[in-house]
């Protein structure tokens, strides 16, 4: 943390650069949810409105200060559940075509 | 003690006593427990961006599955094989999708007890598994080479 030498990181000076990059993080995280809806929506609409639906939520997540430890584990929970959701219904949509 | 220290001691502030009541900590928030202690929250931060980039890698592999299968021209004399490639990938994703979460919550366990972050088993999980899969893809290729130009 603090240098006695007077060299400290730039981070120790600002922490809050960390937060900033968590929330670009998050906002990647959000685009990516966006272009996956965008790209389904073109083909299966019931799965990619939702999708959409998640990227906004996401965006929005990723703009919450406070307590990162107690309040994000819900957060990220529901990015584990929406990726799980759309490769459940990818599995769907591919086995539904023909082999 | 540098002002790093201040997002920490912020962090402790939200115990998990305010939302649940005493001695009840919520599982699901990986929130501090007796004798465990909330991380500098810069860790705290660094924990969940690498939980981030694994869920967007999660993400790329379910929808780079998905457009295996519905994209691809279909290989010659081997019809199926764009889902045996496909599908694979689409597991991948949801399965490190899942773990990255379960590698979120003991790298957060760890951080809160002082003690070493346990190795990921996701960057070998990835490794392995793509490496399957692209030996797949060309033994596929292959086989629908010599099958159509016999």
């Amino acid at each position: 943390m603090s240098d006695p030498g007077g060299t400290d990181e730039i981070e120790d000076v600002d922490p809050g650069l960390a937060g900033a990059r968590t929330e670009l993080a998050w906002t990647r995280t959000a685009i990516s949810f966006a272009a996956v809806g965008v790209v389904l929506l073109r083909h299966h609409p019931l799965v990619g409105i939702p999708v959409l639906a998640l990227s906004l939520l996401v965006w929005e997540l990723g703009r919450l200060r406070g307590n990162p430890a107690t309040r994000r584990a819900r957060h990220l929970q529901l990015i584990t559940a929406g990726i799980t959701g759309i490769a459940l219904a990818a599995l769907v949509i591919t086995l539904a075509t023909g082999w | 003690m540098s002002r790093a220290d201040s997002p920490g001691s912020e962090g402790s502030a939200g115990s998990p006593d305010s939302a649940n009541g005493p001695g009840r900590p919520d599982p699901a928030s990986a929130a501090p427990v007796a004798g465990e202690r909330e991380p500098d929250a810069r860790f705290t931060w660094a924990n969940e961006r690498t939980f981030l980039a694994w869920s967007r890698t999660a993400l790329a592999l379910v929808v780079g599955g998905l457009a295996v299968a519905q994209l691809l021209p279909p290989f010659p004399g081997v019809p199926w094989a764009r889902h045996v490639i496909g599908i694979p990938l689409i597991l991948l994703g949801a399965v490190i999708a899942v773990l990255c979460y379960t590698e979120w919550q003991a790298s957060q366990r760890a951080l809160r007890r002082g003690e070493p972050l346990p190795r990921s088993l996701l960057p070998r999980l990835l490794a392995g598994t793509i490496a399957v899969i692209a030996l797949l893809a060309a033994v596929l290729a292959l086989v629908s080479a010599v099958t159509s130009h016999p």
